[in-house]
Formats: C-alpha cells, structure tokens, sequence
C-alpha cells in the first residue's frame, strides 16, 4: 500500500527515524528523567545523553547532566587538572592552537590536523555503510580522518579518500593496491585493545552478502583476521611490511596500532626504529565490535596506564619528537582527551564515542542477530536505513566542535595556548585511585 | 615402519597427553576414553541446556497502555489506516511480537538494548529486574550469576560488543590484568582452530631429580602424578548441598571431563561413587572408612594436617597421592619438610582466609616454596573466591597449579543463596529438583566456556601449555604497581594552586 506515494517500507523507516531523533533531542531533556536501564560504570547514562545534546547542539550541556567523566572509579575518572587561578587563565580573546601534525619525522609528506583527533577503524561489518558514510564526511568537514577498519573499501568513500585511513590487517580484508594507493595514511593494525592477541572476529550473522562480496568471502560464514600478521615476528620485519606499502604509495604516511601489554614500550620504539610515523596504542577498555568478556576485562592494561609508560620510554630514547603517539580505546569526552594529551599522547583516536553521537545506547548487543537496532553496527538492510549519513555527519561535527570548544576552555584555564604545548605536561594533573587508591580518598566530581 | 607411519606416530606421541596408566577412570567401561592407540584432541562437549527453573529476564518492560493505544489510533490516522506502518514496531528482539503487541510484552526477549523507550518515552520504560539483582551475594555479584548461567546453559564464551562497561579495576582478581604479546607464536585452538594448547596440568608427587644406577635404571623416588585435562578440579560441595544427587552428578561430570572431584569418603562408600576421578577425603575421625573402601584411588585428600592420619595413608596406599587440605595461610615450607607435596590451600567463598585475600595468599604460598627449594616438586591447588573464568588463569599466575571450584559449581546448576554464602560450613544453598543428565551437561558445558576462555588468556599471550603458566607473575599486571609506577609523581586532589 502506498501513502502520499510511498511505499510501506519507506513509511515505516521514516516513521521510526523520526521518533528516534525526537527521542535523542527528549530523553537528554530529562523530561522523563535518565532512562532507568541506561549506561555503565564507564558510560554512565549522563555520559550518554551529554553526548547526544553536543550531538544535537555543538555546545556541552547546561541542564546538570555530567559531561566530563564516569564513574568507573579509576583511570580518566580519577584524573583532575590543576587549573590555574581565574586571573591567569589566557584570556578570552586570544587563539588557543588545537592542531597537531601527524608527521614529525623531518621527511615524508606533513598532515595537519585542527583537532587533535580523527576517527578509529571500524570496518563494514562492524559497522554499516552509512555510518561509514557519515564518518567520512565529518572527517572532511573537519580535516581530520576515519578509517576503514579491516572489512575493505566501499565505493561510497571513494570520494572522500583523502580523509580516509586504509587499515591493513591480518586477514587483509579490501586491501588491494589502489585502497593502498588512495590512502594519506596506512594503518597497519597489529592487535587491538578490546581482544588484545585474539585478531578480529566478524560473526557469521553480520556477514552479509554485501559484507562478503566486500571481503570476497562467502555469506554467513563467521570471519576471522588471525593473530598475529605471520609474516611479522621481528621489528625487521615490520619494517618490510612498511617498505612494502611505501613502495606502493611512497606519499602515505604508516600508523601501527598495537594494543597494550607490559612491554607496550618497547612496542612503540620498535615501531619507531621500523620507520612507523605514528604509533596507535589502543586500550583494553574501548572496542566497539563484539569481543570476549574475558578479553576486554582481562587482558591488556587499560590506555591511561600505557601511554605515560610509551611517552615516558621514548623520551628517554631520544625519539619522542620524532614519532606521533595517538592513543585509543575509552576516550569518551573532552577531559579524557586532555587528560591523554597530558600523560603523555599527541592526540587520540575516537570510536565508541562517535557511534554514542549517532544514538548508540551502549547496550553491547552489536553482535547479536541482525545487529544493532539503531542501524549503527548492522549490515541489515532495512536497519541501516535507520541512519541518514548527512544526518550523521552533522552530528559528528557538532559533537567535534563540542569537544574542540572545551578543549580549548581546559587550555586556557591551563594557561596553554596550544594543545601541543599539554603533551606530557602529567605535572598539570592529580589522580585517585579506586577507593583513594595510594592518594587517599574522596568523590571523584 | 614407513616414513608416514613414523610421522603419524610422533604426531599421536606429541598430542597424546594421558598414558593409560594415567587415565581418570580405570574401572569406568567408557569404551570413548582415550587411549595410546588413537589420537585424542581433547575437548569438551557441549550441549544446550536450558535452565529448568526459570531464571529471571535482565529487564522489565513497562507500556502505559492507554497511551499505546492512543498512539496506535493516532498513527492510523496519520497513515490513512496502513495497518503495516501502524503497527510496526521499534523491537527488532520480538518483545512486542505477540499479537497484541505492547498490551503483552515478552520480557524475557528484552536485551535492554532501549531503541523503544528512546523512540516512545512517553509510552514504554525499560527497568532493570530487580529481581535478578536480588541473585547472588555480596561477593557472587548478579552480574557474575548471569555469567555462570549463559555459560552453563550453552557451553559458549561470553561474546559482547560496545567494549568494557566495568570498573576502571578494584579489589581482588579486578586489580590484575594479564599480559598480551604483540607478535606471539599462532597459539590459537579456540576459534581459530589451529594450534593446540594444552589445559593439561599434573597433580602429584615431583621429586627434584632421578637416580639411575649402573644400568641406566631409574632408582630412587619416581614423579608419581594424575594428569587431569583442566586446570580446575571440582571441590566438595557445601555441607548444607552433599545430597545423594549432588555428588552423582560432580563425580560423573567430572570423569567426563577427565578432572577430579573431592567428596567426603562416608558418601564415597555410601554412594557407591568408584573411579580414578574420585578423591575421597578423609578426616582423622572418618579414618575408619577406609576399611570399607574396596577399591585404591588416585588420590586421597587428608582435611587438615594430621601427622599420624597422614602417615596412615602413606603406608596403606603407598600408590596413592595424600594431597593434604589446609587454609591458604598455613606455613606449606613447615609441612613440606616432613614429607607433603601436594597442598589444597583453602579460603572461604569470598576470597579470604583470615583478612587477605586469595591472590596474596597465594603469590605468599608459591614464593615460600621457591624459597626453600621446592616449589617444582610440590603442587599447589587453590580453592574459594574462584568465581569466573578469569579467575583461573589469575589464579595459576600467581603460583598455583590447579583450582578446585565451587559456587560457580552450584551456581551452574541454578543453586539459590540464602544470605551470605562465606563458607562451607554456614553457605545456605538451595537446589531446584536435580537431575542427573542435566546437571552433568550444565557443569560440562561450564567447564568448556571456561577452558575456551583460559585459551582465548594464553592465547593472547603466545603460552601453549597451562603448566608453564604457574607463578608467571611477569605474565600479569598489578593494578596497584601500575598506578603506582605512572602517577606516583602526581599529586593529590587539592594540591594544586
């Protein structure tokens, strides 16, 4: 049956869209107060809603809804900044610099970046096309990045490729020369924080006929990129994977996303010295697809621990200046940005937090059946519809521009005039731990 | 013998991991028992096995009715009476899936996933069950009974997306991570399939070295050792829950999984319960037991140090294992030397044993034994406090050999608390009406979802052995150290100008 000319499907994907945005503009509202089944230690219902407001209006919210950190009890949660006192903050007037370079090597081609952040790979499986879509617009909105995630290349963002990361991973997923020649950045990605040394993992019930053609596979068969790259057991031959890419595309520049062990350090100077120009450590604690809970809890230290571990090691050998030190994995508002800048990152690299932006609950079902019901992490035809990918972009930018806004408030009442400037400056934090943890004790906010 | 036949037989030699001399059950007429001639990948089975009492939904699912049909009257006339598009609804997991739609919502389909309330406010609100909250206690939280629940039901890996909900780490077995390797050996056999690691861990007698004399022949002591193919043995059950159709059920599940179950020796007679599976526990008064045990098993668990009962033991069973049961803090140095090398350390079901917790205890136990010289020659296992799958690999990194479980034993076999369930003597635990084949699937489908796990841990790390896990506290990472480590330097909250 057809109404105004529509076709029932079309309806009813109209009519769901329309009561999803006017839930995420109501539910932060409070009109019905917190959605009584809604967040986590980590993303607390507060965290959620204060996410889609920015979503919605580019500014952090104005109604007491917590915007700035959790209540996992440790880690961002527990991290404070030493303001300065009001008389010596920068004032109002003057520019405070949120840019960073993604390249400090002397060589090779520069990448600026206006905001110290771009977009985590989430590949199409995971995630759906449209999602995919919505990130690569705001990407280039922005000039900043997404990346593709190991799950290939879709036509669609062909057009925006040069704020496109390709990742290269195990199960070399859509890596073809010209993903790799289109490419400003290759991301090699060696592990990950959410399943660290268990490779990645797409259920057999996302693998879609699209999402196999894109994989050349087969439909409805669970796929897995092994771990670890069988070709890589030495920083040697890490270096020939690079070479290998450099050869293809000499003007790209090489990220490795490794996830965090004991010796992550180590990790990073290898990586170095193999010619990497920046180093993704990603955290236990984040991870946007379906992983084992004994993973994501488990194993791997949480990213607040490891990048002062990385930046610290890198001072010491000399190479800090040279390499770009991004850090993923749990990075969910502002403060947690400059509090990773601060403890020793460039910069970081956002997921979960974009997927909250565009409705994301957090309700960890991403996995399951037909995948998520807000279209976000889903292949389902007629669930991904659920998202417009302008309607998603714009969101995205908002929410950037929301952070971008308080970074430079944290800045200023640091009294930094440029966020490279916070790089390592750990002096300008507190912490307590979990139950006061060795600081003694006391409400986080 | 051709090349292929040798190949074939060093491939068996090297994934063979029991000697029939070694296998759990040498009574048992179980004709799928390994054996030396044919190749034995061991692996659980798992069967589906849903709960036979209900177990509580994870929400409650709250429509306003009136206003669902003013809603559903409204968007009939907005869409000139399309029924599809009126009534199509925003759950894609059937909880509106009746007939009569949100009027009879199926709670039990809800995943909490919240796409109703988002779009309806108004009309539908999602609740946590608080009735599900009420499960466990203070230490078995809810969370972890769905956990041992999802795994007894379906034998699988819990499998989540949207990353880690928890807290940053905390107290006990949450302030450890373990370890990860960047570029490791392919040590994978969970869902990658190809290599094997082994779960296999020897409990036993392990003298520091062999003598042989002019010949070549081996004299002196000899490893004597039961091979069981997981690192976790079952543990006697609750005072309160030793009924005759408990233990049936630890024993045969147990031999199943070619693991080894503790069970006092007056219900080890008066069940009738034989095979090498079985540890009789033997209390000094229940001595005399063993006049009415026909049969010699593999082992046997002495509760509580008892010089005579011990030596009792040793000479009437001079084949069999004396595994001595004393709390995690008893000075193991002190009983080693007169002769014990196999401990079960015990603390209660929360983790303690006096006021420290298991993980200190045991990292205490492990290093006074590598002190003196002879942590290689004794085994340790642990038991209380050891809830989830995670537990033991912690566990054994801190320098056990093998767990021995318990709660989660009842727990997957949907025991009820009543109170606080401390310890063994004072637990409250209620069973629904058990049934054997049942409960045998539940606690095998248990053991599978946590070997799985144990592999997917070592896997990460590159480790194909569990035995070679034992007191790797390289392997782990303290929460406490870390922060210490990176924010030592930094100052407390108010400090700042």
């Amino acid at each position: 049956m057809r109404h105004n000319g529509k076709t029932a499907e079309t309806l009813i994907i109209a009519k769901h869209q329309e009561a999803l945005h006017r839930g995420f503009l109501t539910w932060p509202g409070l009109a019905y107060d917190r959605p009584p089944a809604m967040g986590d230690a980590r993303w607390t219902a507060d965290l959620i809603l204060a996410t889609w407001i920015q979503a919605e209006t580019g500014r952090p919210p104005d109604n007491g809804l917590e915007y700035q950190v959790g209540c996992s009890g440790g880690g961002f949660d527990a991290l404070t900044f030493k303001f300065l006192p009001g008389e010596q903050w920068i004032p109002e007037q003057e520019a405070i610099d949120t840019s960073i370079s993604l390249n400090r090597r002397p060589y090779d081609r520069k990448i600026e970046i206006p905001v110290p952040w771009y977009g985590a790979g989430m590949s199409f499986g995971s995630i759906s096309e449209q999602i995919m879509q919505a990130r690569a617009i705001a990407a280039r909105q922005w000039g900043t990045f997404t990346c593709t995630g190991e799950g290939g290349y879709p036509e669609s963002l062909v057009p925006y490729r040069e704020h496109v990361i390709t990742q290269v991973a195990t199960g070399m997923f859509g890596v073809r020369e010209e993903t790799i020649l289109w490419a400003p950045i290759i991301e090699f990605k060696y592990a990950q924080g959410a399943k660290p040394g268990l490779g990645g993992h797409l259920l057999g019930d996302k693998t879609t006929a699209s999402v196999a053609k894109m994989r050349e596979s087969v439909p409805w068969v669970s796929l897995f990129s092994p771990f670890p790259f069988h070709s890589v057991y030495s920083v040697e031959d890490h270096k020939k994977h690079i070479d290998w890419v450099k050869t293809i595309n000499p003007n790209a520049l090489v990220s490795v996303k490794v996830s965090t062990p004991t010796d992550v350090d180590m990790v990073a100077v290898g990586s170095y010295y193999a010619g990497a120009h920046i180093i993704q450590v990603d955290g236990g604690y984040g991870g946007t697809g379906a992983a084992p809970e004994i993973a994501k809890k488990n194993i791997a230290m949480p990213i607040e621990l490891a990048i002062p571990k990385v930046h610290r090691f890198l001072v010491q050998e000399g190479i800090r200046g040279e390499v770009v030190l991004m850090a993923s994995g749990g990075i969910r508002t502002a403060d947690d940005i400059a509090k990773i800048i601060a403890l020793g990152a460039d910069g970081c690299v956002l997921g979960t937090t974009e997927l909250v932006a565009l409705g994301c609950t957090r309700c960890s079902n991403c996995e399951r059946g037909r995948g998520c019901p807000f279209g976000l992490t889903t292949t389902d035809p007629h669930l991904s519809q659920l998202v417009d990918p302008n309607w998603g972009a714009e969101r995205i930018g908002r929410l950037y521009a929301s952070f971008q806004m308080q970074l430079r408030d944290i800045l200023c009442r640091l009294g930094l005039r440029s966020v490279q400037e916070l790089r390592g400056r750990m002096d300008l934090l507190n912490y307590r731990g979990e139950q006061g943890g060795h600081h003694g004790a006391g409400a986080i906010h | 013998m051709t090349m292929s036949d040798q190949i074939l037989f060093s491939i068996d030699e090297a994934f063979e991991e029991l000697s029939p001399a070694q296998l759990p059950d040498r009574h048992a007429s179980d004709t799928s028992s390994p054996s030396s001639s044919t190749f034995h990948r061991y692996q659980i089975e798992t069967q589906t096995t849903p709960d036979i009492v209900p177990y509580p939904s994870r929400f409650r699912v709250k429509v306003k009715k009136h206003g669902l049909i003013g809603l559903l009257l409204k968007e009939l006339f907005e869409y000139k009476g399309n029924f599809q598009v009126a009534l199509s609804r925003p759950c894609v997991y059937g909880v509106f899936s009746r007939a009569v739609g949100g009027l009879a919502p199926r709670e039990e389909l809800c995943v909490g996933c919240l796409r109703c309330t988002v779009q309806y406010p108004n009309i539908v609100q999602i609740h946590p069950n608080p009735e599900l909250q009420r499960l466990g206690d203070t230490f078995v939280k809810p969370e972890y009974i769905d956990t041992i629940m999802y795994e007894a039901r379906d034998g699988r890996v819990p499998v989540r997306g949207a990353g880690y909900r928890g807290l940053f780490g905390g107290e006990g077995w949450d302030g450890l991570w373990t370890d990860m390797s960047e570029i490791v050996r392919p040590t994978r056999d969970g869902i990658h399939g190809r290599e094997f690691i082994s779960s296999a861990v020897d409990i036993g007698e392990k003298p520091a070295f062999l003598r042989f004399d002019e010949r070549g022949e081996v004299v002196g002591p000899v490893p004597t050792v039961i091979t069981t193919q997981v690192p976790f043995l079952f543990d006697i059950p609750a005072y309160t829950t030793q009924t005759k159709l408990l233990l049936p059920i630890l024993s045969e599940a147990a031999r199943q999984i070619e693991t080894l179950v503790i069970v006092p020796i007056q219900s080890v007679i008066e069940l009738s319960l034989t095979g090498q599976h079985v540890v009789p526990l033997v209390a000094p008064e229940s001595l005399s037991w063993l006049d009415r045990l026909s049969w010699s098993p593999s082992m046997f668990m002495l509760d509580g140090w008892d010089r005579e009962c011990f030596d009792t033991l040793r000479r009437r069973y001079p084949d069999t294992i004396t595994c001595v049961r004393v709390p995690m803090d008893t000075n193991l140095v002190e009983l080693a030397q007169q002769g014990v090398r196999v401990f079960h350390l015990t603390a209660n079901y929360h983790g303690y044993s006096g006021d420290q917790f298991v993980i200190d205890l045991i990292l205490q136990a492990h290093q006074s034994l590598m002190d003196a010289g002879v942590r290689e020659e004794v085994t340790l296992i642990g038991s209380g406090g050891i809830i989830l799958a995670e537990h033991v690999p912690k566990a054994i990194i801190c320098g056990l050999d093998a767990v021995a479980l318990d709660v989660a034993l009842a727990v997957a076999l949907q025991a009820r608390f009543s109170g606080e369930c401390i310890d063994r003597e004072m637990a409250s635990l209620s069973f629904p009406r058990l049934n054997t084949d049942w409960g045998v699937q539940r606690l095998k489908n248990l053991a599978a979802a946590w070997r799985n796990q144990l592999l997917e841990v070592m896997g990460a790390m590159g480790m194909r052995e569990v035995r070679r896990l034992r007191g790797e506290i390289g392997r782990c990472m303290f929460q406490k150290d870390l922060e210490w480590e990176i924010f030592a330097e930094l100052g407390e909250e108010g400090s700042g100008t």
